[in-house]
């Protein structure tokens, strides 16, 4: 059934996503980043090591060494952004397979928007 | 502050909006932005991002359990869905070249509005005769759900689904706008408008909520706006603040617990709209 389906993907995406942001703050308090960081809340420049504005910024975190931990949790952070788009894609086939191809239509283009939001984030950056 | 004491202070804050909220029925986020301004002294936009993924967060959890129970109808939500997120990518967009102070007023009058819906005793009765909007037959906008409280299947279908629609691109644009999850307007339009019953309404908003959020969690990312080390005591915090409200109010079944949480929703709302026009309360 394509509710369960979904809601698996949910609660599977929420849960993971919420795992790692913590891993990462353990790690981070770990390597005593919490006594050592002076926190800056005014968005001032240059940016906050904890502010990450791409994929790539987050991947090249996660390959340093020793890995940056505020890096894992911006990770986290993008696992959680991307359950809801997760659960949609997935719930194409399932419309599909039950030949509800209107509402695999709908999904799509749900799907579809949510990667225009990609691409406008893109054209910020 | 230090950053320990920040990040502990920011994570009770949190389980407290989170509480309160859920108790409310009001949700984490629009609550925590304006406490994270105000005594916090945070950014309003770091705000928002903050607020953002714990909407994500909170709305995974509590869809996937509405999904499962068949209270949260999946289509209705995917239909509505393409409004909100338009409505989104519109509301994230204008939040970047639109000054504060109009922000901080239209949160504030965003906040006052759902302090007043908590307010207005929401009937539990469900709507009564035949529909025949063409739009809700034509994209199967109906469904059946099993009432507790009446001890019956109850069945359902759209009304007003055209109107719906386009009260439902508001919402959205609230939503991206303000960083919130919006789900009392989202209500709104489903069972004002659209004579959905209540039940189905708040717990198809819940589905719609997170996808709508994602739209604009992207953009406010890019812009600088997610700043992990606010983002994550906040989006863990407010999850558990709200799995703890729901048990209370699993428990209490009182509504009058939450005129006890208004004074604290109004201080809020009106010390958002003073600071708009450059007032600010101690």
């Amino acid at each position: 059934m394509t509710e369960r389906l979904v809601a698996r993907v949910l609660l599977v995406g929420g849960v993971l996503g919420i795992a790692v942001i913590v891993l990462g703050l353990g790690l981070y308090a770990g390597q005593g980043g919490f006594r050592h960081h002076v926190l800056r809340v005014d968005r001032a420049l240059p940016r906050e090591p904890g502010v990450f504005v791409s994929i790539r910024q987050v991947v090249n975190g996660m390959r340093r060494h020793p890995v940056d931990p505020l890096a894992v949790s911006a990770l986290g952070l993008v696992l959680l952004m991307a359950t809801p788009g997760l659960a949609v894609a997935i719930a194409i086939p399932a419309f599909v397979a039950a030949r509800d191809f209107r509402y695999a239509g709908i999904a799509s283009l749900v799907l579809a928007m949510l990667l225009v939001s990609l691409l406008l984030a893109g054209a910020i950056h | 502050m230090s950053l320990t004491a920040f990040s502990l202070a920011v994570l009770a804050t949190s389980i407290g909006a989170g509480a309160a909220g859920a108790i409310l029925g009001l949700g984490g986020g629009i609550l925590l932005i304006p406490i994270l301004t105000i005594f916090f002294g945070v950014d309003l936009h770091y705000a928002m991002g903050a607020s953002i993924i714990s909407v994500i967060a909170t709305s995974s959890g509590a869809a996937a359990s509405y999904l499962r129970t068949g209270l949260s109808n999946l289509r209705l939500g995917l239909f509505l869905a393409v409004a909100t997120i338009g409505g989104a990518l519109t509301g994230a967009v204008l939040a970047g070249v639109v000054p504060t102070r109009w922000l901080e007023l239209t949160l504030g009058l965003a906040l006052s509005y759902s302090a007043f819906t908590t307010i207005r005793q929401l009937e539990d009765e469900l709507p009564q005769g035949a529909s025949e909007d063409r739009l809700a037959v034509r994209f199967g906008l109906e469904g059946t759900y099993h009432d507790m409280a009446l001890r019956r299947e109850v069945l359902y279908r759209a009304r007003r689904v055209a109107g719906g629609f386009v009260a439902m691109y508001g919402a959205g644009l609230l939503s991206g706008m303000l960083g919130i999850g919006s789900g009392a307007f989202k209500v709104l339009a489903m069972d004002d408008l659209m004579r959905l019953p209540m039940k189905v309404s708040t717990a198809t908003s819940n589905f719609m909520i997170g996808l709508t959020a994602a739209a604009s969690a992207g953009i406010y990312w890019s812009r600088g706006e997610i700043h992990t080390l606010i983002a994550a005591p906040v989006a863990i915090g407010v999850l558990m603040g709200a799995y703890l409200g729901t048990a209370v109010m699993a428990r209490l079944r009182n509504t009058t617990v939450r005129k006890l949480f208004l004074p604290i929703v109004v201080y809020l709302a009106v010390s958002m709209i003073l600071r708009a026009l450059g007032i600010h309360l101690p």
